[in-house]
């Protein structure tokens, strides 16, 4: 167990950081990145090297994630916003914005910033785009992981996209 | 822009079309403005998110964090997260009988060397064993200047009983 402690030292900030990014609440996001190690440590003999521990571990704690946040989403009633998850909304038929809203920002800021608007987009655009932007992953590997198909993904990419653009971009309008 | 071309133009920033499919939207992107300008968004928008994460950090120190993990692996898993008992070499298995087979044949010889018919009867031997340690045996021939020395092997403190738990892993 002391070799798996050091394990858990040296990895539990991505891991807590990938579970925060996709829960959006401290709380949960210990709880779950917690619960992660755990099944680690129970599936450590599958671990077979094929990917680092660290990308391995960040695939349990993000599928234990999708299976918390899909488990929220049948207790919450259907929405406007929740309609919008694959039309897109108004996003999809808002001119280009042609000016960087997040250009010259300290990195706080920067941080502060996208925080706040990543808080706002449901879980299925937030989590294409932490799966795509933040895990570096496929189109195919995404659709794989969230249960549905490419063209799916890309459009919960492309409105995800859309959505923060015009959200950074009503923020520095308001800074 | 028809949500299809939206689509393959997020498809070519991610680098997701064929070398055909990526010309044929490269060409294209040439000749429109709305284009450009939509890549350009979806270009800032994910640069600015690979930014984001570095410095999140986790708001429990380590030995907080971890304990309710060991917690849990040693409800789920009782015997996992036992410590495994500690290896013992062979010859600390044979300690408990070399130690006391030392010790007997080291008195054996100071009886041996008291009672015999001594070969010089004027000389003078002497024989000793520590206390603090049965398993060593002195013989002194002070005659013929000659001193031997009984050491049962391995020393009492050689082998300890067990590592301590926290060095198993």
């Amino acid at each position: 167990m002391g070799a798996f402690e050091e394990l858990v030292a040296r990895h539990r900030d991505k891991i807590y950081a990938r579970a925060f990014s996709m829960m959006r609440n401290e709380e949960e996001a210990i709880d779950l990145s917690q619960e992660a190690w755990v099944k680690g440590w129970q599936r450590l003999a599958q671990f077979q090297g094929e990917s680092s521990f660290g990308t391995w571990m960040t695939r349990i704690v993000i599928n234990l994630c999708l299976d918390q946040l899909r488990k929220q989403k049948r207790h919450r009633t259907e929405s406007i916003e929740a309609m919008d998850e694959e039309t897109g909304g108004v996003e999809r038929h808002m001119p280009p914005i042609t000016i960087n809203p997040t250009a010259g920002l300290e990195r706080n800021e920067l941080r502060q910033r996208i925080d706040k608007a990543l808080g706002q987009l449901s879980y299925e655009h937030r989590t294409v785009l932490v799966l795509h932007e933040f895990e570096e992953m496929e189109y195919k590997e995404i659709a794989k992981t969230m249960n549905c198909s490419i063209g799916t993904v890309m459009s919960r990419l492309f409105y995800a996209r859309r959505k923060m653009a015009a959200l950074l971009n009503d923020l520095r309008k308001t800074a | 822009m028809d949500h299809e071309k939206q689509l393959k133009l997020q498809a070519f920033l991610d680098e997701e079309l064929s070398e055909a499919e990526a010309s044929e939207v490269a060409s294209w992107l040439a000749k429109d403005q709305e284009a450009t300008l939509l890549l350009g968004e979806l270009r800032n928008t994910r640069q600015a998110l690979a930014r984001f994460e570095a410095g999140v950090r986790l708001p429990e120190s380590r030995e907080f964090y971890w304990s309710k993990i060991a917690r849990e692996i040693e409800r789920l898993e009782p015997a996992a997260a036992r410590p495994e008992p500690a290896r013992v070499s062979w010859l600390a298995a044979w300690r408990k009988f070399l130690i006391p087979a030392g010790a007997v044949a080291a008195l054996l010889i100071a009886f041996l060397v008291t009672i015999g018919p001594p070969a010089n009867p004027a000389g003078r031997v002497e024989a000793e064993s520590a206390y603090s340690d049965p398993g060593v045996f002195t013989y002194h021939d002070y005659d013929n200047h000659a001193t031997l020395v009984w050491l049962s092997y391995p020393a009492e403190n050689d082998f300890p009983e067990s590592e301590p738990n926290d060095k198993v892993q």
